[in-house]
């Protein structure tokens, strides 16, 4: 069992690299493209909590970091910590409730935008806070939300064994 | 463990792993990146035809198709005059002298909203490598920061990360400029307070000893230029040179500082 959620989380994690890497590369809003790999720990917080957030963040945000010119690493941090504080945020919500993943991923898309600019920073690289912020949070957060409820589809299916961490075992059920 | 991988990578321990792996990751990626684009292209195109026929018939149901056709024709003649004329550029840069350079068509722009960078189409097979200068539309573009077998990522003179070491003035004058991001201008910096800066005054590369680029490239105009009432430095913005939004070929100079 927990072969098959490394190879289907892979596959996920692949997936959407390839649509990162080509089909959102092109999509232009005012000068900023959105960033789907944001909704990896965030749609595995929605589904398993806060450890398989913070885990599956890491993962994601190593790939991701791995066709960035930024940081190495940084992804990995910004995602695992966006995918704690989300399965955390969540743990006594309904996580079955349709209008979780849009929120969760509105929400906690603009988070990590915001996020990964301090941490940069911190890290420094200053200048990742003279960017549109504001602007660069808004598009991955509205496109994020529109995206969600297939992410966490994903992500469900990638761990059908991801449980219920804080949360009751019928619902965690019902999301399967 | 995030920290730990940041730390290491910005202290080089990491690096050729790190590069290693961007490479294979690139390189993986790149023929799904063709594929997609191959399919994708002509839907963007259709839309993009619709869009445009639409409007036409707004303003001439009778004529529309033909005035559709008419401008298209237009469009692709610019499109293509515009391409003729920044390759042709590339052929006769005055600046680059006996430099050996590989011409690249820039094939993506800025893969993080948080770095100001542009993917081209010749890496490390072509003979690029890592911290080589890149030019064109006149100017310095900017540096190599990533090589993949195939592919390379050039940092551009606007992204926040970018220092060039510069001069101007008749007497060549030393000055750094620095991007503040994409988008926005230039700044320049070591310009001693006071100093007579004419709009329009070029900036280029001053080739120092150790320099990252070779001496005599244009970077960058002076847009405007002010000192405070206690400021021992000059405030000074610039223009990149270069035609950086409408980049769509570049010339990869073959050059290292130890060169």
């Amino acid at each position: 069992m927990r072969r098959q959620v490394v190879v289907r989380l892979s596959l996920v994690i692949v997936a959407f690299v390839v649509v990162q890497q080509t089909l959102v590369l092109g999509i232009r809003v005012g000068g900023i493209h959105p960033d789907v790999m944001v909704l990896l720990p965030i749609a595995a917080a929605v589904v398993g909590g806060p450890a398989r957030g913070a885990i599956v963040g890491f993962t994601a945000g190593l790939v991701a970091d791995l066709f960035l010119p930024t940081p190495f690493g940084l992804s990995a941090l910004t995602g695992s910590l966006t995918g704690y504080g989300v399965g955390l945020a969540t743990v006594a919500l309904d996580r079955s409730a349709w209008w979780l993943p849009p929120t969760a991923g509105l929400a906690a898309s603009a988070v990590y935008e915001l996020l990964y600019a301090g941490l940069g920073a911190l890290l420094g690289q200053p200048q990742m806070l003279h960017v549109d912020l504001a602007g660069i949070a808004l598009v991955v957060a509205c496109a994020n939300a529109v995206v969600a409820i297939v992410a966490v589809r994903m992500v469900d299916w990638a761990m059908p064994s991801a449980s219920t961490e804080g949360m009751p075992t019928a619902v965690g059920a019902s999301l399967r | 463990m995030s920290v730990t991988i940041i730390t290491l990578d910005a202290r080089g321990s990491l690096r050729s792993v790190t590069s290693g792996l961007r490479t294979v990751a690139s390189d993986s990626l790149a023929p799904v990146r063709d594929v997609v684009d191959a399919v994708t292209r002509p839907v963007g195109s259709f839309l993009a035809g619709s869009v445009h026929y639409g409007a036409v018939q707004q303003q001439d149901e009778k004529l529309r198709a033909e005035i559709g056709q008419l401008r298209q024709q237009v469009l692709q003649q610019n499109d293509a005059e515009q391409r003729l004329r920044q390759l042709s550029a590339l052929d006769n840069l005055p600046f680059v002298g006996n430099l050996q350079e590989v011409a690249c068509q820039v094939i993506a722009t800025d893969t993080s909203d948080f770095a100001a960078t542009v993917t081209i189409d010749k890496g490390r097979s072509d003979g690029v490598t890592i911290g080589m200068p890149v030019v064109g539309s006149g100017g310095l573009v900017g540096q190599v920061v990533l090589a993949s077998h195939h592919t390379a990522t050039v940092r551009l003179v606007t992204d926040g990360q970018s220092v060039v070491g510069a001069s101007y003035g008749p007497s060549g004058s030393p000055a750094i400029v620095a991007g503040e991001g994409w988008g926005k201008p230039l700044s320049g910096q070591l310009v001693p307070a006071d100093t007579p800066l004419a709009r329009g005054t070029l900036f280029s590369t001053s080739g120092l000893q150790g320099a990252a680029f070779p001496p005599g490239i244009p970077v960058a105009r002076v847009t405007s230029a002010s000192t405070g009432t206690v400021a021992s430095q000059e405030i000074v913005t610039l223009a990149p040179v270069a035609d950086l939004a409408h980049l769509r070929y570049v010339a990869v100079l073959l050059w290292g500082p130890a060169s």
